[in-house]
C-alpha cells in the first residue's frame, strides 16, 4: 500500500489492498494452490484455511460461518439475495445503481429521502404491501455518505411480521442491507443493524476485488443463480476464491480492530478539510446529514463550477476525486441521488466526492486542501474573465 | 480577440490545434462533436473517453469546452448516406460526406451561433484566404477529405498544423505535456474503424448469397453472401481457393452477382476514362486543361485533360488508375491547390 505521486480523496470508490492483506492472501496464489474440495492432506489443510476465514469474517459481524456465501463482490451478493425472492421489493431513491436494477426486476415500491439523503422508515411502512418479502435499503449512501436508520426500518419490519402472523400471511418479509460503504468505518454487526441479509464488499474494506459476501439468517430459503459443483451450501458453485476469502477475513480483522480509533482519525480529517473548504468558498454547499454520516465522507458543491472540469485540474495536480454528479461522458445525465435530495442542477453539476482513508495523513489532507483551493479558484477566476 | 471554436476529438491532433491557437492569441473554446455513440457488437464505441480527453486537454489549455450533438444528422447526413451508397454498389466516402455536411457546415454554424468568429480542426492541410492547400506533410495531407468543403466556410477556418509533420505534433504535444501526446490515433472513420466496413453493412442490410462469376470464362466459381460487400480491385475476402488470386472487376446488384479476374491487366480494372458527376469546386470552377488528380486519400497525383459541362467532368488520365470505383471521389489540384473534385460516376 505505498503512498504514490497521487493524494487518493476516492477511498469510496475503491481500496488499496492493504500490506497484511497481500501477505496473507500471497501464499494461496502459489504453493497453496489445491482445490479444497479435493481429498488429500494439503488441500484438506487449505479447506481448513478456507473455512477459518469465512469463520473469521463471520465474526466480525455477529454472525456464523454458514450463514455466509462467498461471491464475487457486492453486485453478485445484492443479485443472490434479490434472486431469492418472488413478490413485491421496496427500495429507496438513492440506492446504488446495482440494487436499483436488482429491484427494477420485481414489482417494486422506491421510496424517497430527505433532503439530507435519510430514509424514514414510516415512508417503508407506508410502502410495506401484502406480498412484499424484500426491503433493501444500503447502511451507508455510496454518493452522499448519508446513514440510514436501519434498526428503526428493522422494527418497521418486525411489526410488519407479527401483523401478518395475526392475519395469517405467511407471506415472509426480509431487510437486506449493503453495508460495504460502511464497513471500514461502522459497526456491521447483522443483530445490532438488525439485518436479515447483508452484502459486504472486500474491496471497499482494503481487501481483493471481485470479492464479497451474502450473509442470509439460516432459515431464509435462497435461489442460487450460479449452480455447478454444489460449493458454498449449493447457493454458489464455483471452486472456492481461497485467496481472496483468505484475503477477506484478515481486511474484515483489521477494519474490526481499528475501526474505532479509524473512524475518529478520518471524521477529524474530513472536518478539517470541509472547514477550510467552506471558510474559502463561502457558496459551498456540503449535502448529506451533518450527523448520520460517514466519517471519512464530503460531498461538497461549488455552484454554477462544472465539477468535471475540476476532476482533470485536480488530476493535473496530482488530487485524485470523484465528481459527486454526472460527468459530461455520461450522456449528461445528473445523479439520479442528488436528483432525488433536491439539489439544484447548477449545484448538483458543481458537486465533489470526497472520500478520506487509509490513504490520507493530516499532512496530504491539509495539502489536498491548498491545492482544491486553488484549483476550485482558479476555475471560478477562469469563469469570471469570460 | 479572434474568438475560435477548436473541434476537439480527444486526440493528438485536435489537443495540439486548440494549444497553438492558445498560444498565437486567439480566444479558444474547445468544442467536442457528439456524431456516434454506439456500441457496436465486439467493439465499444471510445467516444466517451474520447470526450473526456477532450475536455482534460480543455482544462489543461484553461479554455472554454462545449459538447455539440450532432448525432442526428450525423446519422441522417452520414450515416445512411454510406449505406444508400453501397446498397447501389457503389463506394462511398463517409469522411468526405461528414467534412462537407457536419463539420464544416452544421459546426460552423453552430459556432457561430454560438458567438465564434472561427473555427479550426486538427486537419493537415493549409488554408489561405479561402483557398485550400496540401499541408506540408505530404503523407499526412487530408485535403483529399476536404474538397467537398466551400471556400465561404474555409475563409472562416484554421487548420494550424497544415504548417507541421504528424513526428513534430507529436513532438510538440510532449513538448506541452498534452494529455493525449502518446495517445494512438483513431483509424478511419471512427463507426467503422474497428469493425470493418463489412461487418457494419452486415448490421443494417440483409445478407443474401449470390453467385462469383469469372468474366472471361462465365464459370461460377463460388458464393458470396451480399455484392454490396464487394468493391472494384477488391482481392480479399473472396475465398475461391487456391492458384492465381482473382479480382473483383465488377458487379451487378440486381442479379446479386459479383464478377471477377485474375487479369491484373483487365481493362475494367484500369481506367483512364473517368466521368465524374456531383462536381464541387471549392471557389470558382477552373478553365478546362490540365491539372493533377488523386483518386484516393494518399493516392500519388497523376495528370489528367478535365472537361468540365455544368456539374459534371470528363477526365482523361494520362496514365490509366486502378480501381477507380463509381462513388469514390476524385479530387482535382492545380500545383499545392486543392480546387475541388466529384463522384465517380
Amino acid at each position: 500500500m505505498n503512498t504514490s505521486e497521487f493524494i487518493y480523496l476516492d477511498h469510496a470508490a475503491a481500496t488499496p489492498l492493504d500490506d497484511r492483506v497481500l501477505d496473507a492472501m500471497r501464499p494461496y496464489f502459489s504453493d497453496l494452490f489445491y482445490n479444497p474440495s479435493s481429498p488429500y492432506a494439503p488441500a484438506v489443510s487449505i479447506r481448513r484455511d478456507y473455512e477459518a476465514a469465512k469463520q473469521t469474517i463471520a465474526e466480525c459481524i455477529g454472525a456464523t460461518a454458514d450463514e455466509l456465501v462467498m461471491t464475487a463482490g457486492a453486485t453478485e451478493s445484492i443479485n443472490l439475495a434479490f434472486g431469492s425472492v418472488n413478490g413485491h421489493v421496496i427500495s429507496s431513491a438513492i440506492e446504488h445503481h446495482a440494487v436499483l436494477a436488482a429491484t427494477r426486476q420485481h414489482d417494486h415500491t422506491l421510496v424517497d429521502c430527505d433532503e439530507r439523503g435519510r430514509i424514514d422508515p414510516q415512508s417503508i411502512r407506508a410502502a410495506i404491501k401484502d406480498d412484499t418479502m424484500l426491503v433493501s435499503i444500503a447502511l451507508a449512501n455510496n454518493e452522499l455518505g448519508t446513514l440510514q436508520p436501519l434498526r428503526d426500518i428493522a422494527e418497521v419490519l418486525r411489526s410488519e411480521r407479527e401483523a401478518r402472523r395475526v392475519r395469517g400471511n405467511t407471506t415472509p418479509i426480509y431487510l437486506h442491507s449493503d453495508a460495504s460503504q460502511g464497513v471500514g468505518q461502522l459497526d456491521v454487526n447483522v443483530a445490532r443493524l438488525g439485518v436479515d441479509m447483508m452484502t459486504v464488499n472486500a474491496a471497499k474494506v482494503y481487501g481483493p476485488k471481485q470479492m464479497g459476501l451474502l450473509w442470509a439468517q439460516r432459515h431464509i430459503p435462497l435461489t442460487p443463480h450460479i449452480v455447478g459443483g454444489g460449493q458454498e451450501r449449493g447457493l454458489r458453485s464455483g471452486t472456492e476464491n481461497v485467496a481472496g476469502t483468505i484475503g477477506f477475513a484478515r481486511a474484515m480483522q483489521l477494519a474490526d480492530k481499528g475501526r474505532k480509533a479509524e473512524a475518529e482519525r478520518l471524521r477529524e480529517l474530513r472536518d478539517g478539510l470541509e472547514k477550510r473548504l467552506m471558510g474559502a468558498f463561502k457558496q459551498a454547499v456540503v449535502s448529506g446529514h451533518k450527523k448520520h454520516r460517514l466519517p471519512g465522507h464530503l460531498h461538497i458543491s461549488f455552484p454554477s463550477v462544472d465539477a468535471e472540469r475540476l476532476i482533470f485540474g485536480l488530476e493535473a495536480r496530482g488530487v485524485l476525486v470523484a465528481t459527486g454528479s454526472a460527468c459530461a461522458a455520461n450522456k449528461g445525465t445528473r445523479s439520479h441521488v442528488l436528483t432525488a435530495i433536491g439539489l439544484a442542477p447548477e449545484i448538483a453539476d458543481g458537486s465533489l466526492r470526497i472520500s478520506l482513508g487509509k490513504l490520507s495523513t493530516i499532512e496530504n489532507s491539509a495539502q489536498a486542501g491548498d491545492i482544491l483551493i486553488d484549483v476550485i479558484n482558479n476555475e471560478i477566476d477562469r469563469m469570471a474573465k469570460r | 480577440m479572434t474568438k475560435v471554436y477548436v473541434g476537439m476529438s480527444g486526440g493528438v491532433d485536435s489537443s495540439l490545434t486548440a494549444a497553438l491557437l492558445v498560444e498565437q492569441g486567439y480566444d479558444v473554446t474547445g468544442v467536442y462533436m457528439k456524431n456516434w455513440t454506439q456500441d457496436l457488437p465486439g467493439m465499444r464505441c471510445p467516444w466517451a473517453d474520447d470526450l473526456a480527453d477532450a475536455k482534460r486537454v480543455a482544462v489543461q489549455l484553461g479554455i472554454d469546452f462545449k459538447v455539440f450533438d450532432f448525432e442526428t444528422e450525423y446519422r441522417h447526413k452520414v450515416v445512411e448516406y454510406m449505406i444508400d451508397e453501397y446498397t447501389l454498389g457503389r463506394t462511398p466516402n463517409p469522411d468526405i460526406m461528414c467534412n462537407q455536411e457536419v463539420k464544416f457546415k452544421l459546426f460552423l454554424d453552430a459556432a457561430i451561433d454560438d458567438g465564434a468568429d472561427m473555427i479550426a480542426t486538427g486537419h493537415y492541410a493549409k488554408v489561405d484566404n479561402g483557398v485550400l492547400k496540401m499541408a506540408v506533410d505530404a503523407n499526412k495531407d487530408q485535403t483529399y477529405f476536404l474538397y467537398r468543403v466551400t471556400g465561404a466556410a474555409l475563409t472562416k477556418t484554421l487548420f494550424p498544423l497544415g504548417e507541421f509533420t504528424k513526428p513534430r505534433v507529436r513532438e510538440m504535444a510532449r513538448e506541452r505535456g498534452l494529455f493525449t501526446a502518446a495517445k494512438k490515433d483513431s483509424q478511419g472513420i471512427c463507426f467503422v474503424g474497428k469493425v470493418g466496413i463489412r461487418e457494419f453493412l452486415s448490421l443494417y442490410v440483409e445478407q443474401v448469397p449470390g453467385k462469383i462469376i469469372d468474366k472471361n470464362s462465365g464459370k461460377v466459381l463460388g458464393h458470396h453472401d451480399g455484392a454490396i460487400f464487394y468493391t472494384l480491385g477488391q482481392r480479399h475476402g473472396l475465398d475461391l481457393g487456391g492458384g492465381l488470386p482473382y479480382y473483383v472487376i465488377g458487379k451487378d446488384m440486381g442479379k446479386n452477382e459479383v464478377y471477377v479476374t485474375t487479369d491484373l491487366n483487365d481493362g475494367t480494372l484500369w481506367r483512364s476514362n473517368v466521368e465524374l458527376a456531383a462536381v464541387h469546386w471549392i471557389n470558382a470552377a477552373p478553365r478546362n486543361g490540365d491539372f493533377a488528380i488523386r483518386v484516393r486519400h494518399r493516392a500519388k497525383l497523376t495528370p489528367a485533360s478535365i472537361a468540365i459541362t455544368d456539374t459534371r467532368a470528363q477526365l482523361q488520365l494520362h496514365d490509366p488508375e486502378r480501381a477507380v470505383a463509381a462513388g469514390q471521389s476524385v479530387v482535382i489540384y492545380d500545383g499545392d491547390v486543392c480546387l475541388g473534385g466529384g463522384i465517380v460516376v
